[in-house]
């Protein structure tokens, strides 16, 4: 149950002088001031933490998911019971600061996901950790995803030049609503996920805590994902099973033709090498209505069963509908959501999106209906030759009228942290 | 005319004695700070071991111990209270504490160490002070905790005095200001009224430092409406955010006469008061950061905008309200982060100049609700900054005497 990412001790390389104990606040001074100093304390302490630790804590659930590698963690990680989905508007100065941004972030994402106990606080200093978690932070299944949105490449950072190719503002589509929104883009993007909520809480409360004046949070929605009801795929909040046909990015050769980016292909610049677009989308679901539909309706809108989540065509979750055989839709509709989406014909085959969608909940509308449904996440490896190509086909299906999009943002999950040495952003800041 | 206006405590934006009753709070949080710091992994002891401290010595430390985490259960046997501290052998550096032990009652000492030096010292209640052998710490650990120089409470007295001349100096300002501004009331003229009741509020939000030591005076001259059973519809409620309330939505002028009368007359007596009221230590240095945590909260929050779309304004008079605590403390806060007190007077500074660029050319202020998404995001993530680093303050002249 113990992960593989234990550092050794003493691993952290010190630079000369470092076995000088460090005050904390150096940490938040350095993030402004200069991006190598803060990265270098914030490693340092790091280091403490983990090395210290005699026992990382794996958490209840024992799952300690790695930090490091060439993608980032939270994207073909299985889905984990709570997310929170956190824009920001980076405040930073200039490029100076946004590096020592990322840098923190890093050194935060690497201590938080690894757990242990937290560090000793000094005389001169509030305590280092909330405590929220108790006194050795748990894994937990804790992933933190970074991504950035096409704002961050205006001319503040001088970063115009290296845009993602197909990074651009989220479009509204003819089915949103979108006007007056406060939910909408951002210069970067937190995906948090962990199988506990307070864990999501505290990594939340951390980050900010240690990022603060670099950047500042614009706004968040929280998810959880449900247990399977009673088995399989679990439910959205109309009933019905959803995520069933997610691409088997388990396949090195399909993760690489519909998930990750490629540095020099499609136009992309040398440092989006692995990769992803992310399309986060508040859509809220009209319940109170559509627990007014008949099951029949609600069916052949849906296009699979609603017990079972079995396409209409067949009997099981996992049977693939076999649209040929139904030309004209007699058993599955034309504009049933899951025959326009995925169509399944070889010239769509490369329009698979990796959904990773949590459900929400919030409070009520002025009318005192229930402001649930799907914060809807996925990943790919072209925005515009996947989820936008597939929305356009939605456009106008019968299901529009029981859901309402009201936010969200188009935005590029960074390549991975390869080792200890390397930072998110490090390609792009080169 | 006995002025039908009541004078009753109620809650202002200082949060008044949040802190005072939380003094031992405070001492507690880090006490379990402390703790937390530490706690080993289950199975697994931390270096350090037991001891028993009592008026013949301060325990038996192992003569040497691993740099990394470690942890004393330290067991007062003593009668009387102590204060047991990790600190250079010279005693010029404290580096860990449990701030409060009872007699008999036992507590983890525990902190991070790196290579060097260190000594368990014990400060009991009844003046007594042991200090340990020396402990050598053999290793480096990352991670480790700095040492800083205690404070005694005897330093504070320089501070204490100079924050109160500051105040003493300030009242005849905020006094004439307040004379001005019920003089306008008096003549009926509510546009000069208008403008004179900023001057006058902003007299008084610059004291900063000085809303506890105002006590209930600062209910009645600067309450704001939550809390009262009616909130702005209470008949007692009364001071500078009543007198804008009423100002900025057309209270009948008898009325807007009666609050500025009181005004002037709380303030009076305020300033006659002052000279006998005790300002406690403490406050200065947790003011470095209460000051502008409440400016978040209220100023840029706009809970304090009752009508005049100035809270800007008051977290300007709120910055170099901080700015004069910090200056009355630089004596005491410069010997032990001189680095500290340069970044914060530099960051204040550069705050001050943030906020002002909301204020016309010709004087007046951006109400909080017309600022666009990025200004107010820029103003609540350089304010949020500038806490985090302010926060340091008390706990680095949290007294700590023969530490």
């Amino acid at each position: 149950m113990n992960a593989p990412h234990t550092p050794a001790p003493g691993g952290c390389p010190m630079a000369a002088g470092q076995a000088e104990p460090l005050r904390r606040r150096s940490f938040l001074r350095g993030a402004t001031l200069g991006a190598t100093v803060g990265a270098a304390v914030g490693a340092g302490a790091l280091a403490g933490a983990v090395t210290a630790a005699a026992e990382p804590g794996p958490g209840p659930s024992g799952r300690l998911i790695p930090f490091h590698g060439p993608h980032q963690a939270g994207i073909t990680t299985p889905q984990q019971a709570a997310a929170s989905f956190v824009a920001f508007t980076v405040i930073g100065r200039d490029r100076g600061g946004l590096l020592g941004l990322f840098q923190t972030l890093t050194d935060r994402i690497r201590a938080l996901t690894a757990g242990g106990p937290v560090p000793a606080t000094d005389l001169a200093s509030p305590p280092s950790d909330s405590a929220t978690l108790g006194p050795v932070l748990p894994a937990d299944g804790l992933t933190v995803t970074v991504a950035v949105g096409a704002s961050l490449f205006d001319g503040r950072y001088g970063l115009a030049t290296r845009k993602p190719a197909k990074l651009v503002p989220m479009p509204v589509f003819p089915d949103d609503d979108l006007v007056g929104s406060r939910e909408l883009h951002g210069d970067i993007m937190l995906q948090i996920c962990a199988d506990s909520r307070d864990t999501v809480m505290h990594a939340l409360r951390d980050i900010t805590r240690h990022t603060r004046g670099a950047m500042q949070a614009s706004w968040k929605v929280d998810g959880f994902h449900a247990a399977p009801r009673p088995s399989g795929t679990p439910r959205n909040q109309l009933g019905f099973k959803d995520g069933i046909a997610n691409p088997d990015v388990g396949d090195g050769s399909v993760a690489d033709a519909v998930l990750w980016t490629h540095g020099g292909s499609s136009g992309e610049p040398a440092w989006v090498e692995g990769g992803s677009y992310q399309v986060v989308r508040i859509i809220r679901m009209l319940v109170e209505f559509w627990d007014r539909v008949s099951l029949h309706e609600q069916e052949n809108m849906i296009g699979r069963r609603r017990d079972s989540g079995a396409p209409l065509d067949g009997t099981r979750e996992s049977d693939p509908p076999d649209y040929h055989a139904d030309p004209l839709g007699l058993l599955t509709p034309m504009n049933a959501h899951i025959r326009l989406a995925n169509p399944r014909t070889q010239a769509t085959a490369n329009q698979q999106i990796l959904r990773r969608a949590y459900n929400y909940e919030r409070g009520l509308d002025l009318d005192g209906n229930l402001d649930v449904g799907l914060v809807f996440c996925c990943y790919q490896q072209d925005v515009a030759r996947q989820f936008q190509a597939v929305q356009h086909r939605l456009a106008g299906e019968p299901l529009v009228d029981y859901i309402s999009p009201t936010g969200g943002g188009y935005f590029f999950a960074l390549p991975g942290v390869t080792g200890p040495d390397d930072h998110l952003g490090s390609a792009l800041l080169a | 005319m006995p002025d039908p206006v009541l004078s009753e405590p109620r809650k202002s934006p200082a949060r008044q004695g949040r802190w005072r009753g939380a003094g031992l709070a405070v001492l507690l949080l880090l006490g379990a700070a402390a703790l937390t710091g530490s706690t080993q992994a289950p199975g697994e002891a931390l270096p350090g071991g037991s001891l028993r401290v009592d008026a013949a010595g301060c325990g038996t430390p192992p003569a040497h111990l691993p740099a990394g985490r470690l942890s004393f259960a330290v067991t007062n046997g003593d009668k009387v209270f102590a204060s047991i501290y990790v600190v250079s052998p010279d005693g010029s550096l404290a580096y860990a504490e449990i701030p409060w032990l009872g007699p008999n009652k036992t507590l983890p000492l525990a902190t991070t160490l790196t290579g060097g030096d260190y000594a368990i010292r014990c400060v009991f209640s009844n003046g007594t002070v042991r200090t340990s052998r020396t402990v050598r710490v053999s290793g480096t650990a990352t991670g480790a905790v700095a040492g800083y120089r205690p404070l005694s409470d005897l330093e504070m007295t320089g501070p204490v005095k100079a924050y109160r001349a500051y105040v003493t100096a300030a009242f005849p300002g905020l006094l004439a200001a307040t004379r001005t501004l019920e003089a306008d009331l008096t003549r009926g003229d509510l546009a000069a009224a208008k403008t004179d009741w900023l001057t006058a509020h902003l007299e008084y939000e610059r004291l900063g430092a000085a809303y506890h030591s105002f006590g209930e005076y600062d209910d009645a001259i600067n309450g704001m409406a939550n809390g009262l059973p009616q909130g702005m519809d209470s008949p007692q409620w009364t001071g500078f955010f009543a007198l804008e309330h009423g100002l900025w939505h057309g209270a009948p002028v008898s009325r807007l006469q009666q609050l500025g009368r009181r005004l002037v007359a709380d303030i009076v007596n305020l300033r006659q008061d002052f000279p006998s009221e005790d300002t406690d230590p403490g406050d200065l240095s947790l003011r470095a950061h209460e000051i502008l945590e409440n400016a978040l909260q209220f100023q840029l929050g706009g809970i304090a905008d009752y009508g005049s779309g100035t809270t800007l304004a008051t977290l300007s008079a709120n910055i170099q309200g901080t700015q004069e605590d910090l200056s009355v403390l630089a004596p005491v806060l410069s010997p032990r982060d001189p680095e500290l007190l340069s970044q914060l007077n530099q960051q204040l500074a550069a705050y001050s100049t943030e906020v002002t660029s909301h204020r016309s050319a010709s004087g007046v202020w951006t109400p909080v609700t017309r600022l666009d998404a990025s200004q107010r995001r820029r103003l609540d993530g350089d304010l949020g900054h500038l806490l985090e680093e302010l926060a340091a303050v008390p706990n680095l002249l949290t007294p700590r005497n023969h530490a």
